[in-house]
């Protein structure tokens, strides 16, 4: 058996195969699984006992341990020192450092081949235990099922059947060799007296109860999501849209755009942010940053957690802007999230953070600058953020230089892009000189009027591309479509651009305190000025009624061109006052008073055409659900009956079988009958202590039934023991009889659990004698 | 299909053996109920034993019927039946036999002891000496005897039936464990039933109803039935069942001493006999259950700790048969 365990380990590593390079990364893994199996092996071959096999292999897996992965710290090599401990920690430090900032396949490096090889030993050992010690090998089925659940989570390309198969195979191997083990135990199968065919007979019934419960399973599982109409409602539906950020498993989060549309059509105005800032005009907060356009969306880069990016310390320079800004030029930010807002795991910061107060594991993206954790973030939790400003002067930004110091690529967009965009873009910048120009050029084509904000846009026809459709076709749409477009055409225009996510500055609540609501969600274009970093602008209209109400065009971004210098400085009074009259108008109280309620409606109205457009009829969930329950309720019953079907079946074939599947049967009845059943019991035993029992309890005439199961007792006494059992009886009466005296006996209670939920089917019900009088070793 | 049996081609034969079997053990027990009424479980081990070739050892208080059973079991089979009264002061050669010289003819002539005879009631074993008591279980155990050199081997069938009193009683020599293991079986009679002693006030009244109990059956055929019975097949999962049995009484943590491997054969042996007796040609675990108890208890020392729970060494076997589970297919 341990060796059987060991071929079950080894047909696992290949389950890793697609996530690392090379060919020499399990020799470590399978030479130590090797070591702790035979350990285990000869120790009990040797012993017969099972006691010391653990540490027994823990030693011997130490002993190798250290001339296969820290010879050289060894002593004669072979005994460890304590240099091979900090060996181990600085080896164990490389393979965490390897899985975490490499996405797969990653090349093999000493570390990852140690991780690999002690979890592989773990995982053997505890198989060795649960298979071997514990005589439970399908038990080893969830280790494989877990090391299984690694290239699946991990990689996108998933695991090849292949070696899912070898894998199969294994575990196979393992219960075979199992079953071989326990047979042996037995000695000679007892064979049936009736030759090839009711041998054949019995081989078919134990297939077809495998191949029924298999087709059942499968078939409740297709049929099961199908039968709740009530899944394809708008809740789960955008949950089903989420989109998994960070392929190699460190962070994940849910698609930002589809939050976004969530936020921004809730029919509640919930607040989910206050703030503290001496500011007059507050950044954009910013979630997310999508800097990748596939052709159809905007998706984010994914982002890595390590400990190289803490955001504990001061952040990383953001892109383009050279050396840290100067102390007055620092806005402090107090923000207390409001805790029944969703905990976020991307914090909402103004544009550029240069550091962020905050409990907990953060990390930062270093050419972004997002903050965001891996952990589940608590709810309602406050950080300070101090951030830089960012209003450099029109002038400032029209000088900007060629995008030199930006390392990525984000100019890149798709070749299969409607080459009318690129027309209409080439168009719009037609006559401009710098990309200053282009830029307001381009913002001012989405805020002049020919486009309609409206937060349930048209739906998009199919094979239609949805930015085209946006631009050319219905240009309806919100602050997702428009910011978009504009970050597309951008890149179009040789401008570096990406779309943020987040929140626009809210509504002032006077004292410093400005809040910010679900339906101040938003997004928006930031383009890359050389000397200036990513900028924001705004092409979705500020109008409450028709635009996103608390948005507000950056000063740099109003259109004039020749701004007057002194707006550069922005710590200076006069240019807040002259932001007052800015477009920025509309965060100011008493318009927010009205936008609110007029808000109000319009979305709760959307809201409402939404639902009725998602709610299936009422009754069609229910009827679901209870299909569903009813089926799940009844497949204890009907898997019963299966077995009672195909034990008859079984039983007409005659012979050894035959009475064996009648005394199963009858087994299996009083098990769910809440009878006991003694394994220590004989059959005549058994038997006469049924017929006892249904004597006391029903009181009926059961010469009958003492007939019948006496004649059971006897024919299954005889497949056993018998040297040639004979067969012939009919005993499918018999069993009717026996069965009807045991239903009799029982109490109505007892005979609706023993229809509904057979305690006979499960494993753990199984009758078993308190303990086994001497341990049993092979 | 190989099982695995040394009898595979007497299958039909075999069945009909069994039945023989059954048919002239129903006539012995018919027979000496007349005498030992209301004990058939004791008399059902007599029998089991005497076609087992084995020993039997009757132990109980006096005059419950130890000797009247032997006595009416040689009666009933037609053989000889010797008795020996173990006294303190009975030497081996009375068991044994004696040369004797005869000096008409100027040679020694042996007299053959009592135990020359087809069943031997040896009576109140535990008050002779050690030295007596073991040359009668020498006797029992190569079932030949060594006089003066010559080896004479002794008649066939050949069943002791010893009984002695409990343990503590007045100037007895308890059997030391090696011994009681040359028994197959020990049974203690018990008191008999209200009715069952009314009725026996009645028949015993008088006379000794031994007289009127006449031979059903001869030393002939139960040779020939003891060969029968050797034809019983034991399944493989059945003597797995069997040494398991006996090796629970090993591991067991209440016994001090568990049952030898001779223990083992007994048991296996007995099984087929109990089989035969009741016309089954095949043993099954209820044969084993039975007997467990007579055949392994005697050979027993309960340890301490079954002693301070005043666990018997009978107790503890049933203990150990009611958790090993019988031979099933998986």
């Amino acid at each position: 058996m341990p060796l059987a365990t060991l071929v079950t380990m080894w047909s696992a590593l290949p389950l890793l195969g697609g996530l690392i390079r090379g060919d020499q990364w399990w020799v470590p893994a399978a030479v130590l699984m090797t070591v702790a199996a035979l350990a285990s092996a000869l120790y009990r071959w040797w012993l017969r006992d099972s006691l010391a096999v653990p540490f027994l292999q823990s030693f011997a897996v130490l002993l190798l341990y250290t001339p296969l992965f820290a010879p050289q710290t060894a002593v004669v090599g072979i005994f460890p020192t304590l240099d091979t401990l900090d060996h181990t920690l600085a080896l164990f430090e490389q393979g965490v450092h390897t899985i975490d900032t490499n996405a797969p396949p990653v090349s093999p490096t000493p570390g990852l081949g140690m991780i690999i090889a002690l979890v592989f030993v773990v995982f053997l050992m505890t198989a060795d235990f649960l298979a071997v010690t514990a005589r439970c090998p399908g038990m080893v089925g969830g280790l494989l099922l877990a090391l299984m659940l690694v290239p699946l989570v991990v990689d996108e390309a998933g695991l090849g059947w292949g070696r899912a198969a070898i894998c199969a195979f294994g575990f196979l191997a393992l219960l075979a060799v199992d079953m071989w083990v326990r047979g042996r135990e037995w000695g000679v199968p007892i064979p049936s007296g009736h030759g090839p065919e009711s041998r054949a007979g019995a081989v078919f019934g134990r297939v077809g109860i495998a191949a029924a419960s298999s087709v059942l399973a499968i078939t409740l599982a297709l049929l099961l999501p199908l039968s709740m109409p009530s899944l394809s409602s708008d809740a789960v539906f955008t949950k089903a849209e989420n989109t998994q950020f960070g392929s190699n498993g460190s962070v994940t989060t849910t698609h930002p755009m589809v939050s976004l549309r969530r936020d921004l059509t809730s029919a509640s105005d919930r607040t989910v942010l206050t703030y503290r800032t001496d500011e007059e005009n507050p950044e954009y907060l910013r979630t997310f940053v999508l800097d990748e356009f596939d052709g159809e969306d905007w998706t984010m880069t994914p982002v890595h957690a390590g400990r190289d990016n803490n955001a504990d310390e001061a952040l990383p320079l953001p892109a383009g802007r050279e050396g840290e800004p100067p102390e007055e030029e620092i806005v402090t930010t107090r923000v207390s999230m409001d805790s029944d807002t969703v905990p976020m795991d991307f914090l909402p910061l103004p544009y550029p953070a240069r550091s962020v107060e905050i409990a907990g594991d953060w990390y930062v993206d270093e050419s972004t600058l997002m903050v965001f954790t891996t952990e589940a973030p608590p709810s309602g939790y406050n950080f300070v953020v101090r951030s830089a400003r960012n209003r450099p002067s029109a002038q400032t930004l029209a000088l900007a230089g060629s995008p030199r110091s930006l390392t990525d690529d984000q100019l890149h967009l798709p070749r299969e892009l409607d080459a009318r965009v690129q027309e209409l873009t080439d168009s719009l910048v037609e006559g401009t000189e710098t990309d200053y120009e282009r830029a307001l050029a381009l913002q001012n084509f989405f805020t002049d009027g020919d486009f309609t904000y409206d937060l349930n846009p048209p739906p998009v026809p199919e094979n239609a591309d949805p930015l085209t459709h946006f631009l050319f076709e219905d240009r309806i749409g919100y602050c997702q479509q428009y910011a978009s477009a504009m970050a597309v055409m951008a890149r179009q225009a040789g401008i570096p651009a990406r779309v943020a996510v987040g929140y626009t500055s809210g509504r002032p609540s006077g004292d410093d305190r400005w809040t910010v609501s679900v339906r101040d969600a938003h997004a928006w274009p930031e383009l890359y000025f050389e000397g200036s970093g990513w900028m924001r602008f705004e092409p979705t209209p500020a109008d409450p009624n028709s635009g996103q109400g608390s948005a507000s065009p950056p000063d740099y971004g109003s259109g004039s061109t020749e701004p007057p210098d002194d707006e550069g400085s922005e710590p200076e009074p006069s240019p807040t006052s002259e932001a007052g009259d800015s477009p920025r108008e509309p965060s100011p109280d008493p318009e927010d008073d009205e936008s609110a309620p007029e808000e109000g409606p319009a979305a709760a109205g959307t809201d409402e055409i939404s639902s009725s457009d998602g709610a299936s009829p009422v009754w069609a969930p229910i009827v679901g659900i209870g299909i569903a329950v009813s089926a799940l309720m009844a497949t204890p019953a009907l898997g019963r009956m299966f077995l009672r079907w195909s034990r008859r079946s079984t039983m007409a074939a005659g012979g050894a079988t035959a009475a064996h599947a009648a005394w199963r049967e009858l087994h299996d009845t009083c098990l769910d009958l809440g009878m006991s059943w003694d394994l220590a019991e004989s059959p005549r035993a058994t038997a006469k202590r049924l017929a006892s029992l249904s004597v006391a309890d029903g009181g009926e005439p059961t010469e009958v039934a003492r007939g019948a199961l006496w004649r059971l007792a006897l024919a299954e006494e005889n497949a056993r023991y018998a040297p040639e059992p004979q067969g012939g009886q009919e005993l499918g009466g018999d069993l009717d009889a026996a069965q009807r005296a045991l239903l009799a006996a029982a109490s109505p209670g007892r005979r609706s659990r023993a229809l509904l939920l057979p305690p006979s089917l499960a494993p753990w019900r199984r009758s078993r004698t308190e303990s086994k009088p001497l341990p049993t070793v092979f | 299909m190989s099982l695995g049996t040394q009898h595979d081609g007497h299958g039909g034969d075999v069945r009909e053996d069994t039945d023989t079997v059954a048919a002239v053990a129903d006539r012995v027990r018919g027979a000496i109920e007349t005498v030992i009424e209301g004990k058939p479980d004791v008399l059902r081990i007599a029998l089991t034993v005497l076609l087992a070739e084995g020993h039997l050892l009757i132990e109980d208080v006096p005059g419950v019927g130890k000797t009247m059973l032997a006595k009416a079991l040689g009666r009933a089979v037609d053989c000889s039946v010797q008795r020996v009264q173990f006294t303190p002061d009975l030497l081996p050669s009375d068991i044994t036999g004696v040369s004797v010289y005869h000096q008409d003819r100027n040679e020694f002539e042996f007299n053959p002891g009592p135990v020359f005879a087809n069943i031997v009631l040896g009576d109140e074993i535990n008050r002779a000496s050690p030295k007596t008591q073991s040359a009668l279980l020498e006797c029992m155990a190569e079932r030949q005897v060594s006089v003066d050199g010559r080896t004479r081997a002794l008649e066939r069938p050949f069943m002791v039936v010893a009984t002695q009193n409990p343990g503590d009683m007045e100037g007895t020599y308890a059997l030391p464990e090696a011994q009681r293991d040359r028994f197959m079986a020990r049974v203690s009679v018990g008191y008999p039933s209200p009715q069952a002693e009314l009725d026996m006030i009645d028949s015993h009244g008088s006379r000794s109803p031994l007289e009127n109990l006449a031979s059903v059956t001869n030393a002939a055929e139960i040779r020939d039935l003891i060969e029968r019975v050797q034809r019983v097949h034991v399944a493989p999962g059945m003597r797995r069942y069997v040494v398991d049995l006996v090796n629970a009484t090993r591991t067991a943590p209440e016994l001090k001493l568990g049952a030898s491997p001779r223990a083992t054969l007994h048991l296996v042996r007995a099984a087929r006999a109990h089989a035969a007796l009741e016309g089954r040609h095949y043993v099954v675990p209820d044969d084993v259950q039975t007997l467990a108890v007579p055949i392994l208890a005697h050979r027993l020392l309960p340890g301490p700790e079954a002693q301070m729970e005043r666990l018997t060494a009978e107790q503890i076997v049933a203990k150990l048969v009611a958790r090993l589970p019988v031979p099933a297919p998986r």
